[in-house]
């Protein structure tokens, strides 16, 4: 029994911290139309650094940078710059106004390098071997190992629906209109006044900021990260849940996180196995690559459908349009 | 130091060879379709297992390099026809159809994965008796791909401004609307540039394992960058950019992988390949080749 | 002085002058017709006026502030506001939330006040609900609020459009041929519309091919042909000259 709570409550966090990605993707994606190939690099860096300043020093044992011993709390709060502002950074040269299909290209290539870099510079972040021995927030809190996972489950599906909460009440905002406006009609936007650049650069660094807050929760779960934790293909797992669900919007992202991630990719797990060891995980890549191809065929705005928002008419001074349960994207 | 420096030139150059035939591959098929086709390098690792499978059953060296690219030609024509002309044909545009190569090359490179057991495999084919060359230390059969790119790029350029069929690529690729109301068999146009783009793929990626003497499900997908560098920073539809640029790739990784690390020279091609999508003027909206219907 | 000033505009794409040094002046309130044959530039220039192309040479003046290098949001947030020759409206909004949009502008949709100044921005969205609605009942569309941009006809999408505009409270409103995809029978609710928006003293630059509206809209027209000017007068003067009736037909 134990072996399967450990499953379940690993899953649950595992969903939780993919809900972040997929919010973080959809508000970029779907709002931004910036395709974020690169976005485990943003996971990552939060998840680095979550790491390093809890660790302590660097040692003989594994070198990275800064390291430092602080609570998690502030590790999150960590994290989640870090990603924020690697995301300004590289948003700050890569949201100019090129096709998007190179646009994409670049920030994959980008992820790419940043693994590339990370192996190479064994002193950034430890190599290719990374960073172990991350110590659980809270371990001096009596709870049986059973317990602080489940815990620990708990407290990243409350971020994850925090985040959430936060991602649609923006999305309903006028800031989430003006953005919604500018992935319409990027010109007209503009001649109505809207910074299209500024706007899309801020969605990109808020999504950071949620790649990041996924990474530190997540590390601070697993307690290790390294490169393979991080290869690009990761990206594409959210980018297909998202297809399913639908892209622009929010609800349908949660569901599609829900079906592929979770539900798809573990599944194999608990068939017989076939064939050689790993052949599965080569098959379900091939799974992934094949519902991809069937999304973009079948429905490119994915699963759930969006929602209309009516407009009603009260008394002229008091005019409120007024806001059913929407999907707002 | 100076030695050093020539011979990352020598080496250069070699790399610079074979990048170049796939580049001319990649930019024959960008030019018309303008379509960043970014299951290229699966293509090239299929035709690179095809050539080591036949050289498996007696297939000698250098025919592999038919092998591989007639293996390369068939699946490239295979997959235009079959999977992105009827993505065309339900109204994706750019952005979506490099979404569907994406798709593409998950497939292929993971069923290669799981066909190839996920090992990687000699392709110790071929002499590497060295030559020397002042400091440059090459292989004969280094300097014969040297050769077989030189070759490729006349036959290229004969094909495109002496001929007929060339001449038609030249004009669909410029402007298809006006070639198809000047009578030009466009369906025809398109079949043959699959399939030239495809046997250059091939013909790269059994290139790229004679040189590497190992073949694995990774092959072409780690080249990949390089070449789409190379042919777009080359001109689309320009064999002659794509050898000039895969020139210089070539040597800068080389010289990169030369005086700081084989890591940093993968870097150095991203690098360069991040800078040329960035800063091409054929990047703002229209693409590369001006226009933005997908021709295929 | 005059509301919108350009000096010696030249538009340039590649080698070739689509707008070839044009001087022209807009009084606060006046509304002007750009007329001439196809391929004489008036798009492009109004295109160099919204800033939706870069000048290759010469400035474009607003109340005096230099405006020829500022990007069209810039523009739209000191009074130039356009539609475009393909009706822009947002498609996948409601005609409602295209009018609330652009009633909020780059102020109200900013990140600062969405977050931070939470009531300020609860009161003017219920001040911009209100104004849009009172616009929509002013152009007789209150109707179609809840239809999607993309569910409108094409003379419904251009009204969206100028009301959206509108919205802005612009000093001047480029309109790039307004009749073009709408329906002959909205024709004349369009052209009184535009007349009352002339009438509330907005000044209008419209490029149009259907000259009668032209006639109808506009104290003063430009001819284009080439690139330049070649006459500039009211309608009846200008329309009567021999260079005009030679560039049309010839």
């Amino acid at each position: 029994m134990t072996a399967w709570s450990y499953y379940i409550a690993t899953l649950t966090v595992y969903f939780g911290v993919n809900v972040l990605s997929a919010l973080s993707l959809n508000l970029q994606f779907g709002f931004a139309g910036v395709v974020n190939f690169g976005y485990i690099l943003f996971q990552a860096v939060g998840a680095y650094i979550a790491a390093v300043v809890v660790l302590g020093p660097s040692s003989a044992f594994q070198q990275y940078v800064f390291g430092a011993r602080l609570p998690f709390g502030v590790a999150l709060l960590l994290a989640t710059l870090a990603g924020a502002v690697l995301s300004l950074l590289i948003g700050l040269f890569s949201l100019r106004n090129i096709r998007r299909d190179y646009q994409a290209a670049i920030l994959l290539i980008i992820s790419l390098m940043a693994t590339q870099v990370v192996q190479g510079y064994v002193p950034l972040f430890n190599g290719s071997n990374g960073v172990t021995g991350v110590p659980r927030p809270l371990s001096s809190v009596p709870l049986s190992l059973q317990g602080y996972q489940w815990a620990y489950a708990g407290w990243v599906l409350l971020v994850a629906a925090l985040a959430y909460a936060l991602v649609t009440w923006l999305s309903r905002s006028p800031w989430g209109r003006a953005l919604r406006a500018l992935r319409d009609q990027e010109d007209a936007a503009a001649a109505i006044g809207l910074n299209v650049t500024a706007l899309r650069l801020q969605v990109f660094v808020i999504g950071g900021a949620l790649a990041g807050l996924s990474g530190g929760l997540l590390v601070e779960y697993i307690g290790a990260w390294s490169p393979d934790a991080w290869g690009y293909a990761e990206t594409f797992v959210i980018f297909t849940a998202l297809f399913v669900g639908g892209i622009g919007n929010y609800r349908g992202a949660v569901l599609g996180v829900l079906l592929v991630p979770i539900i798809f990719l573990e599944l194999p797990r608990f068939l017989p196995q076939v064939g050689y060891p790993g052949l599965m995980d080569s098959m379900e890549w091939i799974a992934i690559g094949a519902i991809w191809m069937l999304c973009l065929y079948i429905r490119p705005q994915g699963i759930v459908p969006e929602r209309r928002n009516r407009a009603a008419r009260t008394a002229a001074a008091d005019a409120r349009p007024a806001r059913e349960s929407v999907e707002v994207a | 130091m100076g030695s050093t420096l020539v011979s990352a030139i020598g080496f250069g150059v070699v790399l610079a060879s074979i990048i170049a035939i796939a580049a001319m591959g990649f930019t024959i098929q960008f030019g018309l379709t303008n379509v960043l086709n970014l299951s290229f390098g699966a293509v090239m690792t299929f035709a690179a297992f095809a050539a080591y499978l036949a050289n498996r059953h007696g297939v000698g060296g250098w025919s592999g390099l038919g092998v591989g690219g007639a293996a390369g030609a068939a699946l490239t024509l295979a997959l235009g026809r079959g999977v992105f002309r009827p993505y065309a044909r339900r109204g994706a545009h750019l952005f979506e159809m490099m979404m569907v190569t994406l798709g593409l090359s998950l497939i292929v490179n993971y069923a290669i994965q799981a066909l190839s057991h996920n090992n990687i495999y000699q392709f110790v084919v071929l002499p590497s008796t060295p030559l020397h060359l002042g400091s440059i230390l090459i292989t004969h059969t280094q300097l014969i791909i040297v050769f077989i790119a030189i070759g490729v790029l006349i036959a290229l350029i004969s094909l495109l401004q002496l001929t007929k069929v060339g001449k038609a690529l030249r004009a669909m690729a410029a402007d298809p609307d006006l070639a198809r109301a000047c009578g030009i068999r466009t369906g025809r146009i398109v079949v043959l540039t699959w399939l030239l783009s495809g046997f250059l793929c091939g013909l790269a990626g059994v290139v790229y394992i004679i040189n590497a003497q190992s073949v694995g499900y990774t092959t072409g997908q780690l080249f990949l960058p390089l070449v789409v560098a190379a042919a777009i920073l080359g001109g689309a539809g320009s064999p002659l950019g794509a050898v000039a640029a895969s020139l210089m790739m070539g040597i800068v990784t080389e010289i990169v992988a030369a005086f700081g690390s084989e890591a940093y020279s993968t870097v150095a091609g991203f690098g360069i390949l991040v800078v040329v999508l960035l800063s091409r003027p054929g990047a703002v909206r229209g693409g590369e080749t001006g226009h933005t219907q997908l021709t295929l | 002085m005059s509301l919108l000033a350009a000096h010696d505009v030249v538009v340039a794409y590649g080698g070739v002058r689509a707008v070839n040094g044009v001087s022209l002046e807009l009084a606060a309130g006046e509304s002007l017709g750009l007329i001439g044959p196809n391929g004489a530039g008036k798009s492009s220039f109004l295109a160099a006026l919204g800033g939706q192309v870069r000048l290759t040479a010469g400035s474009i003046a607003l109340d005096g502030e230099e405006v020829g290098g500022m990007p069209p949001y810039k523009r739209a947030r000191r009074g130039i506001t356009r539609t475009f020759q393909m009706t822009s409206e947002f498609a996948k909004m409601t005609a409602f939330e295209n009018l609330v949009t652009a009633g909020h502008g780059a102020e109200g949709a900013s990140l600062r006040n969405v977050v931070v100044r939470r009531r300020r921005t609860r009161a003017a969205e219920r001040a911009v609900a209100a104004r849009a609605w009172s616009v929509l009942d002013r152009f007789e569309m209150a109707h179609v609020a809840d239809l999607y941009g993309a569910e409108l006809s094409g003379g419904q999408r251009r009204l969206v459009e100028i009301m959206r505009c509108l919205m802005r409270e612009p000093k001047v409103l480029l309109l790039d041929e307004p009749m073009v995809g709408v329906a002959p029978h909205l024709v004349d609710k369009l052209l009184a519309d535009l007349r009352s928006i002339r009438d509330d003293g907005i000044a209008l630059v419209i490029v149009e091919h259907a000259l009668e509206v032209v006639q109808e809209l506009c104290e003063r027209v430009v001819v284009m042909a080439l690139g330049r000017p070649i006459a500039a007068g009211t309608f009846d003067e200008v329309v009567s000259e021999p260079e005009v009736q030679a560039a049309y037909v010839g």
